[in-house]
């Protein structure tokens, strides 16, 4: 049995979010392997040890400050679950929430939870459109494709970044690179909904969430017709 | 000035004739951006000119019915409107329908002008046209790439209404926390209007539910009833910040194939209790036929007069717009957002026949850039009525990416067609086997779905001048 965490639904579901916790799920559910989705809310208990995989979106600056004092007062539990190799997706706004600090516009600085080395500063213009992105998972090199509306602009301090932009800015328009990954965390800013339309990438992180669970992780394959097409669609109209 | 005056107008006039005459435009928008472009300024020199005043729709969904069904009742009632019935709802619309009516000097001559004004454009607007009353319909989820968050739109339409003069009135959708919020917030005088909270009517789609908390002290409101997204009966228990009580109430609403039919209460200044039927279905236009009514009385008119009208309201294209193929109906319904889409699909549901549906998904510019809020919608509450669709025809620009929207949800693959072009799938949807048909099309899929559409089947009723061009 897997657990899934969706974290602050409430709070956090802007662009298509829950998308991302349907793929987690249908996927497993359409293998066999048993799952089940526990949405915890702010100022509800929250044992990270309970599971699998940790999902944390987006929200709008009033919405993700909520959250950010809430996250701040569990961030001891989190590190010890994220070095056991708890498996997290985080998104946009969960994302930059994971780093050392967010910049403002007027130059204060917001503290993250300081989990990974990176930071973001506020930039001028807001980064927005189609993305595609060459990521490598389980050694194989694959496409991943979203959409991304970012107004901050994060740099990774020599962090694994989760691909290389092949259309789109990235994490901050210039280095050419797209999310971040630290053991079992994967951060990005594409939303549009993630996993759904990178079919691999989800299987990735149910692979990785079965595995540290001493399951065996060979995965059956599915039909994957429908997936491949949105996805190479996307591919062949944004690099032709 | 008067020079840049002339040649604005003249060159917009010219290209309403043009773009009428080669019928590739409906001269709704562009004659506006050029008359804009040539002189900037040319909105002040309508300001005032409407005898008896200007009422402006704001809001995310039913803008244009609400202001459509606003204008035909005050034309009913014997007065000269000016409207961008259209649908042109920017600024360069606006402009439009004021050029169309004007003479070549801009002299209008109508009691009222009657202004669908898009939530982003609204500040932009009233700067130049200050309006007597505004409609307030409700605020959703809409584009975020285009718009940002929905606070921020919230916010500049309630700083624009803030510098409004004194006297204007703001007629607000009760049902709505994010609307109702809007009196005390800008200290303007309002009237209400809201469905009563009964719990037949109550809806199930709460993924797009926009607010959780009190927009005054932040505590989680508590509904007795949702209707549909945030719309209910909410409560703030910490700070007191509630429904407030409609000054017109629709009460034992009933919705079927044929259209709606309530009971509205007057409980304010305008009481009474008249019975109120509207061709159109879905509990969205309940809403529309609501504040169009409260507008309309508190402007004078005879509530009979307007009921007779609201009565006889013809939707304007793509707002389920009814054809007929051969025997079968079709409806063709404009989606944007989810809470829109999320009614489109209640109203699938509510036809109770075997139909196939066709949903043709677009990300131009005017359609939102971000097809993301498909993973919003609640396409689940159709695999729980699975044996009401024959078949799903995904078309448009981004057909690929709603066949998995749909897989994800539940849909059997094997129900499921990709046609990216429109024309083969309105015609694979037209000859499926289906009872009915439901076509679901983004904004810029609309036009074509409906051209092909118009040639296929018959169309139940039609206002050729009343062709949207921007929502």
């Amino acid at each position: 049995m897997l657990t899934v965490c969706h974290l602050y639904p409430d709070l956090l579901n802007l662009y298509g979010d829950r998308g991302n916790v349907l793929a987690f799920v249908r996927r497993c559910a359409w293998r066999g392997i048993p799952v089940q989705v526990k949405e915890v809310n702010l100022g509800e208990p929250l044992n990270f040890a309970d599971y699998d995989f940790l999902f944390i979106g987006g929200g709008s600056d009033r919405e993700q400050a909520l959250m950010a004092a809430d996250l701040k007062t569990r961030v001891g539990a989190l590190r010890e679950a994220v070095d056991n190799g708890l498996v997290v997706l985080a998104i946009c706004g969960g994302y930059q929430l994971l780093g050392r600090y967010y910049r403002t516009p007027e130059g204060r600085e917001i503290s993250g939870l300081g989990m990974l080395d990176f930071y973001t500063e506020a930039g001028d213009n807001r980064l927005i459109g189609n993305v595609v992105l060459e990521a490598e998972l389980a050694g194989k090199k694959t496409k991943l494709v979203g959409f991304e509306n970012h107004g901050g602009k994060t740099y990774l301090n020599g962090l694994r970044p989760l691909g290389r932009v092949l259309y789109g800015q990235g994490n901050n328009g210039r280095d050419g690179l797209e999310g971040a990954r630290y053991k079992n965390v994967f951060c990005s800013y594409l939303h549009g909904p993630l996993l759904p339309k990178n079919p691999m990438l989800t299987d990735h992180l149910i692979s990785l969430a079965l595995e540290r669970k001493g399951k065996d992780f060979t995965l059956a394959k599915l039909d994957d017709s429908i997936e491949n097409m949105a996805n190479e669609a996307m591919v062949k109209r944004l690099l032709g | 000035m008067i020079v840049r005056l002339i040649l604005a107008l003249a060159a917009a006039k010219l290209a309403m004739y043009l773009s009428r005459l080669t019928g590739r435009g409906r001269g709704s928008s562009l004659p506006g951006m050029l008359a804009l472009r040539i002189y900037p300024g040319l909105l002040k020199h309508y300001r005032g000119q409407p005898r008896r005043g200007v009422i402006m729709t704001t809001g995310t969904n039913g803008k244009t019915t609400t202001s459509n069904m606003l204008a035909d009742i005050l034309e009913h009632a014997g007065l000269r409107v000016v409207s961008n019935r259209e649908g042109a709802n920017l600024i360069t619309g606006v402009a439009a329908a004021f050029i169309k009516s004007g003479t070549l000097t801009a002299r209008l001559n109508c009691d009222y002008a009657v202004l669908e004004v898009d939530e982003a454009s609204f500040p932009v607007v009233t700067r130049w046209i200050k309006p007597d009353r505004v409609i307030v319909t409700n605020f959703f989820r809409d584009q975020l790439d285009r718009y940002g968050e929905l606070d921020t739109t919230i916010c500049k339409v309630q700083d624009a209404l803030k510098k409004l003069p004194g006297g204007t009135v703001l007629v607000l959708n009760a049902d709505d926390p994010l609307v109702a919020r809007l009196a005390r917030e800008t200290g303007k005088s309002a009237l209400f209007y809201g469905v009563r909270p009964d719990a037949v009517l109550a809806g199930a789609a709460a993924y797009s539910r926009e607010a959780k908390f009190c927009p005054f002290c932040g505590d989680t409101l508590v509904y007795s009833v949702y209707l549909y997204s945030q719309l209910g009966d909410f409560r703030c228990p910490q700070c007191g910040f509630a429904r407030p009580l409609p000054d017109m109430e629709a009460i034992n609403v009933n919705i079927d194939t044929t259209g709606t039919r309530a009971i509205v209460r007057g409980n304010g200044s305008n009481k009474g209790i008249w019975p109120v039927s509207l061709p159109v279905q879905g509990i969205y236009n309940i809403y529309n036929g609501l504040g169009a009514f409260t507008t309309a009385l508190s402007l004078g008119v005879a509530p009979e007069k307007a009921l007779d009208s609201l009565a006889k309201y013809t939707p304007a294209t793509g707002r389920m717009e009814l054809f007929y193929y051969d025997q079968k109906p079709v409806t063709l319904t404009l989606v944007k957002n989810p809470t829109g889409f999320n009614q489109a699909l209640t109203g699938l549901l509510s036809q109770r026949v075997r139909q196939d549906v066709m949903i043709a998904i677009n990300d131009n510019d005017a359609d939102g850039r971000d097809i993301s809020w498909l993973w919003d919608v609640d396409f689940e509450v159709l695999v729980k009525h699975l044996e009401q669709f024959n078949r799903f025809i995904c078309s448009g620009q981004r057909a690929e990416e709603m066949a998995l929207r749909l897989k994800y949800a539940g849909v059997p693959p094997a129900l499921m067609t990709v046609e990216k072009d429109y024309r083969r799938a309105v015609d694979m949807a037209l000859h499926e086997e289906g009872a009915a048909v439901g076509m679901l099309v983004t904004y810029t899929a609309l036009w074509p779905v409906e051209k092909i559409l118009g040639q296929r089947a018959e169309r139940v009723s039609s206002h050729a001048d009343r062709v949207p061009s921007v929502s």
